[in-house]
Parts: C-alpha cells; sequence; structure tokens
C-alpha cells in the first residue's frame, strides 16, 4: 500500500509539491550554512561599504539624501536580484542536467509546481539577503525609517520577478556557457543602471525611459522609497509593474521547463 | 487503493511515441500482472526507456492507449505518478543533501509527512544496507551505491509497483549482483516490476516474462526459457574456423538458411526449426554445442547485423 497522504490541491497547484521543493532548498541552506553567509552577508555588505562609505565621502548627497542612504536599497535589491537569479538559473540549470528535476517528477509533481517551488525559495532568498544587509545598514543608522521595513517587500517581489527570469534562462541554455551570459549581460547592466548607484535622471534623456522599463529600476525606486519614506502614487506603480512582468515572466519560465523536461 | 482491479497491473495497447519524424516506439502492446517481473530487452536505441517513460506518466504517448492498475496514463498522469515507484535511467540524485536527505526529501515532495518520511528513511536505508552511508556526500558513493539509493528513493512510498530504467547499467560485477539480490527480494515481497535492461542475463535471471525490442518494437514476448526455445531452438553451434576457410564456411551457413553472428575467430550459428546447424562435413573448423541463451534470440530476430549489447 502506497502510505502517501492524499493530495492537496490550490488553484491546481499540488501544496504538497511546492512547501517540499521549498523545504529541499531549505535543507541545502542549512546544509551549507557559513559558506552562504558569504553571500547573504559578506558580499553585499563589503559592497555597501565600499559604495556607501568610500564614494560616499566623495558624494557627499543625493537629492539631499545622503550617499549611504540613498545607495542602501540599490544594494539590497541588488543583492536580492542575483541571489533570485542564481538560485533559478544556474541552480536551476544544474538541477535540470542533473536529473534531479526529473526525480522531481517521478513523485506526483507537475513541472508548474516545480517552478512556483523555485520561485516561492528564490522569493525566500531575496528576503533573507535584504534582511542581512538591512540590519547591518539600520545598525548604521542608514534605514532608520519604519517605513524600511517595506524594503523587505521589495526584495520578495525582486526574488519571485527574477526567479521566473532565471528559470526561463535555465530552460534555455543548452550549456554553462550561455547560461553565463545571464550574469555578465543580464544581470550586472540591470545592477548598474537600474537607479541603485546614481539617480536614473543623470542618463541621458533618451535612454531615461529605457531605464524604468529595466525590470531591475521600478524595485529599486519602490525600496528607495521605503527608506526615505518618501512614498508615492509612483511606488505603488512601480510594484504594479514588477507584479504585472512576474505574472507574465511565470507561465513562460513553468511552460519552458517543461519544453525541456517533458519529452 | 483506487483503480485496483484485479486484471493486469499494466496494460499497454499500441502505445506509440515520436519525437519529430523519428519513431521512437512503433505500436507496443503488453501487459504486466500483479507480482510479475517483466523486462524490455533490447540494445539501446531499441525504445525502451521512451516505453519506461510513457508508463511512468513522465513523456506522453503519441497513440495508443496506457493503464496503470486502471489509471489511463493520457488523462492522469499525476495519479499515476502517485501509485507507482520510479527509477529513471540517471540516478537523478541530488548531490547538493546527503544520502538520507536525498530519500527524506523525496518521501516528503510525494506527500509522507517529515515525521513519516524520517522514519521510512531509516527503514529503507537498512533495508538497502545503506545505513551506514546515510550522511555520506552522493559524490563520494560507488556506482552501485548510487544505484540502490535510487532504487531506495522510489521505495520511500511503498509502491506495489516500480519502474526500473536500465537498474545495472555502468555497474561492476558486485554492484549487479547485489542490485539483483535486492530485486529479487522485493520481487519474493509481491512488488510488480517493470524493468528495462540490455543485459541478456540479466533479464533471463530476473524476468518471469519478457519482451524483446528492437526498432520500437516487439520482436518476441514470454517466459525467457520459451522465448529461446520458440526463436533460437535448444542449442546453438559455436564455431572456430581457421583464417584460410572463413569465406567457405560463412557461405555453407548463408547457403543452408542458418541465422549466424561473427565475433572473432567464432561464429554463433542458431538452430533453426529447432534443427541444430551440422557443420561436422566442413574442413578447417572446430565445433561445439552449447544451449541457446537470449543473445541467440536476438541474432534470430534481428538479424546478423546486431553488435553486443
Amino acid at each position: 500500500m502506497n502510505i502517501a497522504a492524499p493530495n492537496t490541491y490550490l488553484a491546481g497547484f499540488r501544496l504538497r509539491s511546492i512547501t517540499g521543493i521549498w523545504y529541499r532548498h531549505a535543507l541545502v541552506l542549512r546544509r551549507n550554512l557559513l559558506t552562504s553567509l558569504s553571500w547573504y552577508f559578506v558580499e553585499p555588505f563589503v559592497i555597501l561599504m565600499a559604495i556607501g562609505i568610500g564614494v560616499g565621502t566623495l558624494v557627499d548627497s543625493v537629492d539631499g539624501v545622503p550617499y549611504a542612504k540613498f545607495v542602501t536599497p540599490g544594494v539590497i535589491i541588488g543583492s536580492a536580484m542575483f541571489h533570485a537569479i542564481f538560485e533559478c538559473a544556474w541552480g536551476g540549470f544544474m538541477r535540470i542536467q542533473k536529473g534531479v528535476y526529473e526525480t522531481t517528477l517521478t513523485a506526483p509533481v507537475s513541472t508548474r509546481e516545480i517552478a512556483m517551488g523555485d520561485l516561492a525559495w528564490s522569493m525566500t532568498r531575496a528576503v533573507l539577503t535584504a534582511v542581512c544587509i538591512g540590519t547591518v545598514a539600520a545598525l548604521f543608522g542608514w534605514i532608520d525609517n519604519v517605513s524600511g521595513v517595506g524594503v523587505l517587500l521589495a526584495a520578495a517581489l525582486v526574488g519571485m520577478q527574477f526567479g521566473a527570469l532565471g528559470l526561463i534562462f535555465a530552460a534555455l541554455s543548452p550549456n554553462v556557457h550561455i547560461l553565463s551570459l545571464t550574469f555578465t549581460v543580464v544581470a550586472s547592466p540591470l545592477y548598474f543602471f537600474s537607479g541603485a548607484f546614481f539617480p536614473i535622471s543623470v542618463m541621458p534623456d533618451w535612454v531615461e525611459p529605457l531605464a524604468w522599463a529595466a525590470p531591475l529600476t521600478p524595485s529599486v525606486h519602490l525600496a528607495r522609497g521605503f527608506v526615505t519614506g518618501d512614498l508615492g502614487m509612483s511606488h505603488l506603480y512601480s510594484a504594479l509593474y514588477v507584479v504585472a512582468l512576474t505574472a507574465v515572466l511565470f507561465p513562460i519560465a513553468a511552460s519552458l521547463l517543461r519544453r525541456r523536461l517533458v519529452k | 487503493m483506487k483503480g485496483q482491479s484485479d486484471g493486469p497491473v499494466i496494460r499497454a495497447t499500441g502505445i506509440s511515441k515520436q519525437f519529430g519524424e523519428t519513431v521512437a516506439v512503433d505500436g507496443v502492446s503488453f501487459e504486466v500482472s500483479r507480482g510479475e517481473t517483466y523486462g524490455l530487452l533490447g540494445p539501446n536505441g531499441a525504445g525502451k526507456t521512451t516505453t519506461m517513460r510513457m508508463v511512468s506518466g513522465l513523456s506522453p504517448l503519441t497513440a495508443g492507449e496506457l493503464t496503470v492498475a486502471g489509471i489511463d496514463v493520457s488523462r492522469q498522469a499525476r495519479e499515476v505518478r502517485n501509485i507507482l515507484g520510479v527509477v529513471t535511467q540517471e540516478d537523478g540524485l541530488d548531490t547538493d543533501l546527503d544520502a538520507k536527505s536525498n530519500l527524506t526529501t523525496y518521501g516528503f515532495i510525494a506527500g509522507l509527512s517529515r515525521k513519516e518520511a524520517e522514519k521510512r528513511a531509516d527503514a529503507v536505508l537498512m533495508f538497502f544496507d545503506l545505513t551506514d552511508k546515510a550522511d555520506g556526500e552522493i559524490d563520494y558513493l560507488s556506482g552501485g551505491m548510487k544505484r540502490r539509493l535510487a532504487i531506495a528513493r522510489a521505495f520511500m512510498t511503498n509502491p506495489q509497483v516500480i519502474v526500473l530504467d536500465e537498474p545495472t547499467t555502468g555497474l561492476d560485477p558486485q554492484g549487479r549482483n547485489r542490485v539483483w539480490q535486492e530485486l529479487d527480494t522485493m520481487k519474493q515481497a509481491g512488488v510488480t516490476i517493470l524493468m528495462s535492461t540490455h543485459y541478456m542475463d540479466e533479464a533471463t535471471a530476473l524476468c518471469d516474462r519478457l519482451a524483446i525490442m528492437h526498432h520500437g518494437k516487439i520482436l518476441a514476448e514470454g517466459a525467457p526459457d520459451e522465448v529461446v526455445n520458440r526463436h533460437a531452438g535448444p542449442e546453438v553451434a559455436q564455431v572456430r574456423v581457421s583464417n584460410g576457410v572463413r569465406q567457405d564456411v560463412v557461405g555453407w551457413i548463408e547457403g543452408a538458411g542458418f541465422d549466424y553472428r561473427e565475433a572473432g575467430a567464432i561464429i554463433t550459428v542458431t538452430s533453426r526449426n529447432g534443427e541444430r546447424p551440422d557443420l561436422s562435413g566442413l574442413e578447417g573448423v572446430r565445433v561445439s554445442y552449447r544451449s541457446s541463451n537470449l543473445e541467440d534470440v536476438f541474432l534470430a530476430m534481428a538479424g546478423r547485423k546486431l553488435t553486443d549489447e
């Protein structure tokens, strides 16, 4: 007699598939906790220090905001993006190659649920790194508003959004060399032209709309709104834009994954 | 359990699979009864893996009908995977986790509670004699241990039907023996097994019945000894030829209408209609006879061009 419990569904998703995959990822993190800390904490911390304090002594302030405080939300959101992309693009590609997804599919799991489980985890990762950097930033006084907690929401949205994008690259890449373009051609340019380090307004006029449409920019704007406490409608629009992008990217990711795994 | 009946556990009727222009499986039909070990035997590219994947609900059918425990695989692939234990051709082990966590996470994803998964993993590790490797890194396990762990994983939900794609390919003789033993124990416990292999000896040793596949079709089906008797006769001649006379000998065999296979200095000649080839009149040959096996059936059915394995 098969001893598995009956399945529970929500909106067509088998819940255990998603919690199970999330649990697998959490277990991997627990197993590699110390090395993972460098990812979640040390690297973004170094960037924050170098840019915030180092560059900050030269720049003084942006739009009346001290530079370190200006840069903090950008570094948090950038780190959230890199975590999500790394988990889903690199990690996802490895799970395709090593047959881990295939094994998961031998349980009563669908490719859509695999994608959703991975997104749930990339969101978790994004929030975790935001908590780590955010705590340090708060200690330095670079996040001093209660509304600063909202940065975690922005990070969560980025985690889902770039998790979906990462899975798309994982499912499309025939090999690791092509896959690495995700980082060099996509993630890094987005990071540096997202308004994380300088306001979009300093760019040439014709670049500005492009920069705003780029998938990371609205999230940096949203996070900065939370950190400065100066929130308006533009922040709501930014959040909706990110949610809409994710809603478009997710089904694409799920169907590409299906095409790659189910033959 | 839902969908169970007294009929065959697996029933495939004219199932086909096409990848673009390539027909991987071409209208295959077979049935596996409860408690039976059924083998798909054939060389690489015969369509075994594709058939196994269709049965496992991992690969949609192009045509045909397929039920597992009465459940239509085409319509309810997920339900089928709820019932089956599946061991894919690649072990598919998660190298980010240790051996036991591979079992517990799979069990949890498959629907066990975490506590059950924990308990079941201990029992399964014990059964497969892998308890001392529970904390082991996957990359440091031997090939045989990885394979056994992959089989153990399929047993986390205690399925009554297991689908095993090439259980021992790539294993050393000890590893193979070990896997054979464990499959036998499962069989004794009443588990229905569908397995594929390209090893004739493995099919003979493990399968109650088997189907020989070639180019996506089933060439012959039945109990191993029955298939051998029917298609290769009781005995084959093994002919050792000296170089000078090879052409003459081959000419004689072809003229007499026997199927044969050349491997180095040995030509193997199968019986035809129960008649064993009598080559005693030929010069420069040494003939010995041995019992036929599935390899010989393959030779007889698929033609002389077949390479070993």
